[in-house]
């Protein structure tokens, strides 16, 4: 059955286009015709040694690819090909892998050990494969490291896809034993040691019954801890990856050997190579995560507590820590700034330093301070740059009382280093700063203000002249400015930026023309900027708002005219549609909120969906995206009035409903969808079919994102609520599904917390649509048409409130529906509440609620029960 | 190929703290473009909640804050005369927009008098609403303003039974805007207004009778449309109530109304039902010829069969007691309807052994009673019952029961035990079934009667223990009697104020108690 692929598999890597093009055919159709010869036929080419290692390399990456998909549907549909296959063939391709793994070719064998995991990862869920564990610790005890290497290898890529569940504590012991035997020090092969120090980093996740006997895991500490000082350069660096893991995995069992892998991250800090410092620095950041994490849940007022305590190590360690994190910022590279990927020393230590500040508040401010005094006068930037990028870093988490004295007096320095200095690194991280300092100590929750009447003149000359710098400051001072506006946004009537509203318009229009407002995304941060400056305008800038709207339509109007470009200029002007998109969505925002601008802007908004829809027109997912989230702000400011514009705009919003394969643009067409239900009340209901089709359709399709999918219910309340009875005809398609997606949504096991996230968010979108649907109804002489459904909603929330796991918003939406049943189906439903334990114990629980959203919907739910049981 | 060599964690970082401003700000405004969307969505909810007609919103006040109540009395009448100020002026007004200005003004009106727990009607009737009001219900007037009228006098008609009457010059208008002519929102409000007038009591029902209020509103209760229907009928029962029971001959002669109600029984809609069901409830209680008609119509049928569905305790209540009022008033009801092997007659039984099982005090009352009527029917339907989930029910709720459910059962369970009576002899007593509850310790709960100053249920006491003495097999009955206490119990009416029952106390205690008790032993 098997063919002879070895040619093929080398045309397929060939320089040449058409003959590389050929041989990709045949592969595709080979897999096509026969998957169970295909799949032979690569597994024997993998196992051959006599074979070329470039056809042998291929074979397997074509096998995997064969068994594995990044994408969910993909995925799950090629593993059921795999189970459906022969299982004769199946053990012979099994066979073929494992044997590679002793072959002395390097590529063949780390290939087969990634196939044996995707395998491993669609088998062993099903209780398949069972003796493939055993047989690969039987390969421990071989004496040649090559063969031991590659199975501690395919070991460390099985635990990465199987999920610990799957694989019994005996097989998980004896898998730790194997690995942790291979990092010892006593092993002589130093790549089977970094192979079991990687095989470690996933098997972790397995630990976890090993990590709570203190013998264990003693032993896998210190055997980790010795692995960090391998002569390896790689197994140092595995090994602190491992450390990092176990820090926010097994945060609570680590007390006892904080003060050595103190001694030995800053050891590594201080005098490794960057690979390794990096993440000894990582360490700590992680471990302020974690502390973060249990510090919020002992302030947030829902539990006050946490499940893990606070065992303060960074508290500890901070008068050791942060020298060695003030030491990192002196290690800057020269072209930082420019690069936004860039990843050094410095950066991860200005970022941990961030972070501890953040864990540990007040008491980092003293043990910062002198470094910034020492430094920020020196001649060499470096020192400079490290004292601003220090002060810059812990501006989050100490008190305003803390540092308000201190901004006091850095303030002037700053905006002067920022005028004045000659290194273009000082500028950018003083620029950088000086946003920090408005994010987090300016705006009107803050009792002491850092910008008064005097400085505030001073602060926008300086930060508008800096917008004429090189980009990359320029960049940065428009952050600081977005920061500013945005400590102003609910100031009221008299802003303090009015008198310099029309320069701040001005001076951020040019740099939005700048010739190199491509770098450093210096265009992107300037209309963003710009979009805060609208924001906040006044109903004395107000006027200076609306002359903006034809200058952005002219914008936008000229990036529509370009002709014939380049796929690098297309790009560039899909980018540039995207950013004016958005600045008119903000602009019609705010003009459309009140009534005094309401009016005159009322003149543009024919020519404004004009430009719409040719944005449309040109096809491009980022802009699709801004537009339709712009034209969701024009159905507000537009009510009813948006009906006309509704033929011409239907079919792009068709084409955003059909979106799979871009889910965000899916996901904010279905929020216009609601919008335009609420601009276009009933007379959206002639486009409601459409609609309709669209999104059972996006809902009974596995191809769509999950996180689509409440919004999707949401919509379903939203074209309820505007079309009312008429909603009728749906009912038989959107009830069965809610039906069956609140029982899913409702016993969802959900055991981290994004998929609880997630569960309430369903929940959320469900009642949602419940809500809608009922309230659409009320009043109707249609409403017995609900009277089925209404056991199955009584039951949703009885069950979830017995799983006691839902959210605030969830509570509130639910009480809500409660309400909306007892109010629009009345004295029908009256004794079916009175039945569920929901009436009673959770309308109290509600009603008793600290949460005033929850409480009202509660106290209403009251009243409308109580008409309903009473009559 | 996936492994480059390259350790599996050192192509990610974290994010650096020192950022660009667009990764933050572009997200924060998509996210800020979902919120809009998501306030709005829950204003409208709000809205769409708060949004009830007022007619039911008297609640709604309780909800709306902690002032003082004498503050917020103080302000909601200030608020009525300023009204009504307005309301005058722009009665009086004649420019442009002036019908506009009327309805603005009403509607403020009528916002006030029904959003409040304690609606300054006193206020507004001093402020001299109720001219006003008869004025905007002029003929030839907009809907709108007919309209928004009508609920003004609505609620000033839900008020104070003073305040009720104040309506009195303004009925003839609103029985006017009830005819054919009217919008129909116009005549379903005015039909609520005459709705709460004529439920004010007899002296106001009259004075609409003679305003010829019947008709019209008959005529709207044949509507097809479920509001109207259910308004003109609840409206009419108010209206029917009595004493006199005129009215309701009246109405049951109108040609369609027993056809209407038949269709709105057969309505799914059960609030419909309800009021129809109340209708019936005064026809059946007040009017012979009403009860002839009725019994021989589908309505018996439909409203077993709405007592065997529904769980409504709304209108199980009206259904119960029309059932009741027909199987008291008419023998044809057990005679020829609810004949022993017809369906109809076992749904009922089910249907009234619901009601003594259900939590509602009302209805196990009301069925308890229905069940007395039938129970005072054939030996057949004795037995049938007897034999039924309803005896053991009875037995139960005769011990345990509220002071009336057990006067009710009380009747029915005597009922049970004897035949129906022929000629003027005293009635035959059905042995078995008086053995079967004497066994099961029925003596003590109607000596228990006996013992009550409610005289209607010490003479059903004394009768069971008469049926005791007389008819338990082997003379037996006055010793258990004795045992009970009862002898003691039938003492206390020895020197009674009321003859009837001292006569037939004495009378019992002489004939099985007499000079020759215990001497056979």
């Amino acid at each position: 059955m098997a063919m002879e692929v070895t040619q093929i598999l080398l045309n397929a890597q060939s320089v040449d286009g058409s003959i590389r093009k050929h041989a990709e055919e045949s592969l595709k159709q080979f897999q096509e015709q026969n998957l169970s010869a295909f799949l032979l036929s690569l597994s024997n080419e993998l196992v051959s040694n006599e074979k070329p290692v470039d056809s042998r390399k291929l074979a397997g990456l074509v096998l995997k690819n064969a068994l594995d998909a990044k994408e969910q549907h993909r995925k799950s549909e090629l593993a059921q090909r795999w189970l459906s296959l022969d299982i004769a063939v199946k053990a012979q391709v099994k066979a073929c892998l494992l044997q590679t793994l002793a072959s002395p070719v390097p590529d063949a064998r780390s290939t087969a050990s990634q196939v044996i995991a995707k395998i491993a990862g669609i088998e062993l869920p099903q209780k398949l494969w069972p003796e493939l564990i055993g047989s690969l610790l039987s390969n421990i005890h071989q004496l040649q490291p090559h063969v031991k290497q590659a199975t501690l290898e395919t070991l460390g890529y099985l635990c990465e896809e199987v999920s610990p569940q799957v694989v019994d504590q005996d097989q998980v012991n004896k898998i730790l034993t194997a690995v942790v035997q291979g990092m010892n020090a006593s092993e002589g092969s130093s790549d089977v040691r970094l192979a079991a120090t990687r095989a470690l980093y996933n098997a972790l996740g397995f630990a976890q019954a090993n990590f709570s006997n203190d013998m264990e895991r003693d032993y896998i500490m210190r055997v980790v801890c010795e692995a960090t000082l391998s002569q390896e350069v790689k197994i140092r660096q595995s090994a602190f990856e491992c450390l990092v893991a176990i820090s926010s995995t097994y945060y609570d069992k680590l007390a006892s050997y904080m003060q050595d892998i103190f001694t030995i991250t800053a050891k590594a800090v201080r005098e490794d190579e960057e690979p390794v410092a990096l993440q000894a620095i990582e360490f700590w950041s992680s471990i302020c995560d974690e502390e973060i994490d249990i510090l919020d849940e002992y302030g947030g007022d829902f539990t006050a507590d946490s499940d893990i305590p606070c065992y303060y190590f960074i508290k500890q360690a901070l008068p050791a820590l942060v020298p060695m994190l003030l030491e990192t910022l002196l290690k800057q590279e020269e072209d930082q700034d420019q690069d936004e990927g860039a990843w050094n020393l410095a950066m991860a230590g200005g970022t941990c330093l961030g972070l501890v500040a953040r864990t540990v508040g007040d008491d980092i401010v003293p043990l910062v301070m002198p470094f910034i005094e020492e430094n920020i006068t020196k001649p060499d930037w470096r020192q400079r740059e490290a004292a601003t990028y220090a002060f810059g870093s812990i501006l989050e988490g100490p008190s305003p009382d803390k540092l308000t004295p201190i901004v006091h007096v850095a303030l002037s320095f700053m905006l002067t280093a920022l005028m004045n200095d000659p290194n273009n690194h000082v500028k950018d991280t003083t620029a950088w700063t000086l946003g920090r300092i408005f994010e987090f100590l300016h705006g009107s929750t803050v009792e002491t203000p850092i910008i008064t009447p005097e400085n505030c003149q001073q602060i926008l000359t300086v930060l508008l002249q800096s917008m004429k710098d090189v980009p990359n400051v320029a960049e940065k001072a428009c952050g600081a400015l977005y920061f500013l506006a945005q400590g102003y946004e609910d100031v009221g009537a008299a802003s303090p930026l009015s008198p310099f509203y029309q320069n701040i318009i001005q001076a951020l229009l040019t740099v939005t023309r700048r010739e190199d407002a491509g770098e450093s995304r210096l265009r992107t941060a300037a209309y963003e900027t710009l979009n805060e400056i609208v924001r906040c305008s006044t109903d004395e800038t107000a006027p200076i708002v609306m002359q903006l709207v034809p200058v952005i339509m002219m914008e936008l109007h000229q990036t529509l005219e370009a002709q014939k470009l380049s796929s690098d200029e297309r790009e560039k002007q899909n980018e540039l549609q995207g950013l004016l998109c958005g600045c008119l969505q903000v602009i019609i925002q705010k003009l459309g909120a009140a009534e005094t601008t309401k009016y005159g802007f009322m003149q543009y908004t024919d020519q404004i969906m004009d430009l719409f829809l040719r944005v449309f027109a040109c096809r491009n997912a980022t802009v699709h995206e801004e537009a339709m989230l712009a034209i969701g702000a024009l159905a507000y400011a537009t009510g009813t009035n948006f009906l006309k514009y509704m033929q011409g705009f239907y079919p792009y919003l068709e084409m955003g409903l059909q979106n799979f394969e871009e889910y965000q643009v899916c996901a904010i067409t279905v929020g216009v969808v609601g919008d335009l239900c609420r601009a276009l009340e009933d007379k959206i209901l002639p486009f409601c079919d459409g609609i309709m089709t669209q999104l059972l359709k996006d809902l009974s399709s596995n191809q769509l994102h999950r996180s689509v999918k409440p919004p999707i219910f949401s919509c379903f309340g939203d074209i309820a609520l505007a079309i009312g009875e008429n909603f009728e005809k749906y009912l038989i398609y959107a009830m069965p599904m809610l039906q069956s997606a609140a029982e899913l949504s409702a016993h969802a096991v959900a055991d981290d917390d994004d998929i609880l996230e997630y569960t309430n968010q369903l929940r959320n979108g469900i009642l949602e649509a419940y809500s809608g649907i009922l309230q659409g109804f009320k009043s109707s002489p249609k409403t017995q048409l609900l009277m089925p459904y209404a056991y199955h909603i009584l039951q949703f929330i009885d069950t979830l409130y017995s799983e006691k796991d839902m959210d605030d918003a969830v509570m509130k939406t639910a009480i809500g529906v409660l309400g909306d049943l007892a109010d629009t189906l009345g004295s029908h439903v009256g004794p079916l509440i009175n039945q569920s334990v929901s009436s009673k114990g959770f309308l109290e629980e509600c009603l008793s609620s600290d949460d005033g959203l929850i409480k009202e919907s509660a106290d209403w739910a009251k009243l409308a029960i109580s008409r309903a049981v009473s009559g | 190929m996936a492994d480059e060599d390259v350790s599996p964690q050192s192509s990610y970082h974290r994010n650096a703290i020192k950022t660009s401003v667009h990764n933050t700000s572009a997200q924060r405004r998509r996210q800020l473009a979902v919120a809009v969307g998501k306030e709005r969505r829950e204003a409208l909810i709000r809205t769409k909640r708060l949004c009830r007609e007022a007619l039911f919103d008297d609640n709604e006040a309780s909800l709306e804050g902690n002032m003082n109540i004498d503050e917020e009395r103080a302000v909601l009448n200030a608020q009525a005369s300023q009204i009504i100020e307005d309301l005058k002026s722009a009665m009086t007004y004649q420019g442009k927009g002036a019908a506009q200005k009327k309805v603005e003004a009403l509607r403020a009106l009528r916002r006030l008098l029904s959003k409040s727990e304690i609606p300054p009607v006193k206020a507004a009737l001093q402020a001299g609403a109720v001219p006003l009001l008869v004025q905007c219900l002029s003929f030839g007037s907009p809907d709108e303003q007919l309209l928004e009228a009508a609920w003004c006098l609505t609620n000033i008609a839900a008020g104070e039974p003073e305040e009720t009457k104040s309506l009195v010059p303004a009925l003839p208008l609103l029985v006017a805007h009830l005819g054919e002519k009217s919008s129909v929102p116009v005549a379903e409000q005015c039909a609520w207004a005459l709705g709460n007038v004529a439920g004010e009591g007899d002296e106001l029902r009259n004075i609409l009778l003679a305003q010829g209020a019947l008709l019209p509103l008959a005529r709207l209760m044949m509507s097809d449309k479920g509001s109207t229907a259910r308004t003109a009928s609840w409206a009419l029962s108010n209206l029917i109530k009595g004493p006199q029971p005129n009215a309701a001959t009246e109405l049951i002669r109108i040609k369609g109304v027993l056809d209407a109600i038949i269709q709105h029984l057969r309505n799914l809609d059960d609030e419909l039902a309800t009021e129809v069901a109340w209708v019936i409830v005064y026809l059946s209680a007040l009017s012979e010829a009403a009860v002839r008609l009725l019994v021989k119509s589908d309505v018996v049928h439909l409203l077993v069969g709405k007592l065997a569905s529904s769980e409504s305790l709304q209108l199980l209540i009206p259904v119960l007691r029309s059932l009741g009022n027909l199987v008291a008033a008419d023998s044809y009801m057990t005679d020829m309807v609810l004949v022993v092997g017809h369906n109809t007659t076992d749904q009922i039984l089910l249907g009234l052994i619901k009601c003594l099982k259900s939590e509602h005090r009302v209805l196990k009352k009301e069925a308890a009673w229905v069940l007395s009527n039938i129970a005072a029917g054939s030996v057949g339907h004795k037995e049938l019952i007897f034999s039924s989930e309803a005896t053991p029910l009875m037995i139960h709720l005769l011990s345990s029961a509220p002071f009336d459910i057990r006067k009710e059962v009380a009747y029915t369970l005597g009922n049970l035990c004897v035949a129906p009576a022929k000629n003027a002899e005293q009635p035959s007593i059905i042995v078995h079934h008086l053995v079967a509850l004497v066994n099961r310790e029925c003596i003590s709960a109607f000596i228990h009667l006996v013992r009550s100053a409610d005289i209607q249920s010490a003479k059903l006491g004394l009768q069971f223990l008469e049926l005791v003495m007389r008819g338990m097999p082997n003379g037996e009955g006055p010793k258990l009697v004795e045992r009970e206490d009862g002898i003691d119990a039938m003492e206390r009416f020895q020197f009674h104020e009321n003859e009837e029952m001292r006569s037939m106390a004495n009378g019992l205690v002489d004939k099985y108690f007499g000079e020759d008790y215990g001497l056979d032993e």
